[in-house]
């Protein structure tokens, strides 16, 4: 990362800006395609942890959402716990199932690991839509309650059942969680996972436990994940095994692709622009009645695979330095 | 001093004996030359003492302690450090990163405890910070690779990357440097480049295990020369000895070829 001389000021504008939107646009859907972007952020940063920065090609990140979002729910409808405990919970949950996942990454990598990854996600999305008593099948459970609201006195509290609201809670878990994979990915532990993707052995040969790094690494995205999945449970207070169908994950995967694998802000991109995209296209369905918004991430990957394997995020890269067309 | 030894080592593949029964010992301080024909099961013997082997009958001791059955990892946290034939240095990361990849201090902590550590303690701590980068560059500096160090890796020429990963084995601080055909595919100005690195490691202390098919290389910086034939040690000694030996003559250095030359 370089640090200009004009990064902070930048920065803050920047910060400036995304806290004024939903005071300038005050249209509830677009409002609501915000807090959208921003829970996709947070799925969108924690696969590229495991794929792009450490070569885990996981497919079956939907999982994570899914648990997340599951366990978080019925924390709250069964146990009557509040949703701001569920957060970390579904997170811890989903953190558990890293584990699981993460084991047989010791002995598998590439396309192996990968079609693992798939049967995971899918043994999940057939408990969820099966285990009928606990979770209610393909109807998917409802009423979940929204974030709970702050009570500072008794003629004083902030609701978050507002998109705006909402919004700010995202937001802020958004800032925290760009600043801590800031200094995760540039930290030695960042090194280490550079290097695990690079070449496994040659990452042994100096010292670093790869199984137990990758574990670490999953344990970690996982959370994230999981985490993302109960804000989006609480924030929708709908949801259904499709949350952990196959393509949620392509949807994360062309995200991330399309903003730019492997960069702190590719994710970021790639979220923000294609719920936007897809949502803003969406008027399209009248005419040719079919899910518009896998035909739009289909054409996207291609795209990106041919001419821009970096994504948006390296293109700029490239115009900003040309000399050195990639690097940290 | 005998820093590490192997006792009737046995490493089968299938129906193929890759070492035989092979005893070795490595003194302290010294540089022990490996030679054989392609095939004779030396890279395997390196690969048993580095812990990407677990031999299927000896035992290979560090010090006092038994090192053949633990993971590659933890050999190296030991002390030993390694190269590979094919380098395996890291391609999309620049030339300085892939030596402070090596840096970092794995003995102590458990990777949990890193990744924990990198979100609180400051960053200047740790190897990515400013003492990190000096380190790097001076062994960049000692590879001679100093002036690479914002370049990819992919984009260095083969003779630097094998420098590279020298230095990368470096940074974990060995006490004891394996190194697998440093001089293959380089060019005669650079094997002696690579001669007077390997030297000049020596000279730092290090005691060094080197796999050769350079004759030239083998003979000038080999204190001692230890020949496999067919996973069996076939002899063992000066390089004058093992110019000399009849067996070792017959089975790998030819009868005409002066190997000096």
């Amino acid at each position: 990362m370089n640090r200009g001389p004009f990064k902070l000021p930048l920065i803050i504008v920047g910060i400036l800006i995304v806290f004024a939107f939903p005071l300038i646009i005050r249209d509830r859907y677009f409002q609501h395609l915000l807090v959208l972007s921003g829970i996709f952020i947070l799925l969108t940063s924690s696969w590229n942890l495991l794929a792009g920065y450490s070569g885990l090609l996981n497919l079956g990140h939907a999982a994570f959402f899914g648990i997340g979002g599951y366990s978080s729910a019925l924390f709250a409808l069964k146990l009557n716990l509040s949703p701001w405990i569920g957060l970390p919970l579904g997170g811890t949950a989903a953190s558990i199932f890293g584990i699981l996942l993460g084991i047989p990454s010791f002995r598998l990598s590439g396309p192996y690991l990968a079609i693992t990854t798939i049967g995971f996600c899918e043994i999940l999305r057939l408990v969820a839509m099966n285990w009928v008593s606990l979770t209610r099948g393909s109807l998917g459970l409802y009423g979940i309650p929204p974030l709970t609201p702050f009570r500072f006195s008794t003629n004083f509290s902030i609701q978050f059942v507002s998109e705006q609201n909402a919004y700010y809670v995202i937001l802020i878990f958004v800032f925290l969680t760009l600043i801590l994979l800031n200094r995760l990915i540039h930290s030695e532990f960042g090194i280490g996972l550079e290097s695990i993707r690079e070449d496994e052995l040659g990452s042994q040969s100096i010292g670093i436990d790869t199984s137990r790094y990758k574990l670490t690494v999953f344990m970690i995205s996982a959370f994230l994940a999981g985490f993302a999945g109960s804000f989006y449970a609480h924030y929708v207070r709908f949801i259904s095994p499709e949350m952990m169908a196959l393509g949620e994950t392509f949807g994360i995967l062309t995200m991330v692709m399309v903003g730019g694998l492997g960069t702190l802000l590719g994710p970021v991109v790639g979220a923000v622009l294609l719920t936007f995209l897809s949502e803003g296209l969406r008027f399209l369905e009248d005419f040719v009645k079919i899910d518009i918004r896998f035909v739009i991430y289909g054409g996207l990957l291609i795209a990106t695979i041919l001419f821009m394997r970096n994504g948006i995020v390296g293109l700029f890269k490239k115009v900003a330095k040309p000399s050195e067309s990639n690097g940290r | 001093m005998i820093l590490v030894q192997g006792k009737n080592l046995t490493k089968r593949f299938g129906g193929l004996l890759a070492v035989k029964d092979v005893d070795f010992a490595l003194q302290s301080g010294e540089i022990l030359g490996l030679i054989g024909p392609n095939g004779a099961g030396k890279t395997t013997l390196v690969n048993l003492i580095t812990g990407y082997y677990t031999p299927n009958a000896g035992v290979i001791l560090y010090g006092k302690k038994t090192i053949s059955g633990l993971k590659p990892h933890a050999i190296n946290n030991l002390g030993i450090a390694r190269t590979f034939q094919i380098v395996r240095i890291f391609h999309k990361l620049t030339v300085l990163d892939n030596v402070r990849s090596g840096l970092v201090d794995r003995r102590t902590r458990p990777p949990w405890r890193v990744a924990l550590d990198s979100l609180v303690k400051n960053r200047e701590t740790q190897v990515t910070g400013r003492a990190g980068e000096e380190r790097a560059i001076q062994l960049l500096e000692f590879v001679g690779l100093a002036a690479y160090q914002h370049e990819l890796a992919e984009n260095l020429p083969y003779a630097y990357c094998k420098r590279l990963e020298i230095a990368r084995a470096l940074a974990t601080e060995p006490r004891i440097l394996l190194l697998d055909e440093p001089s293959a595919g380089l060019n005669p100005k650079e094997q002696n480049d690579q001669i007077a690195i390997i030297k000049s490691i020596n000279g730092r202390g290090i005691t060094i295990l080197i796999i050769e098919h350079v004759m030239k290389v083998i003979m000038d910086i080999s204190h001692r020369i230890m020949v496999l034939h067919y996973g069996e040690k076939i002899a063992e000694g000066t390089p004058e000895e093992i110019y000399q030996n009849e067996k070792v003559v017959e089975a790998y250095l030819g009868r005409e070829a002066g190997a000096y030359d």
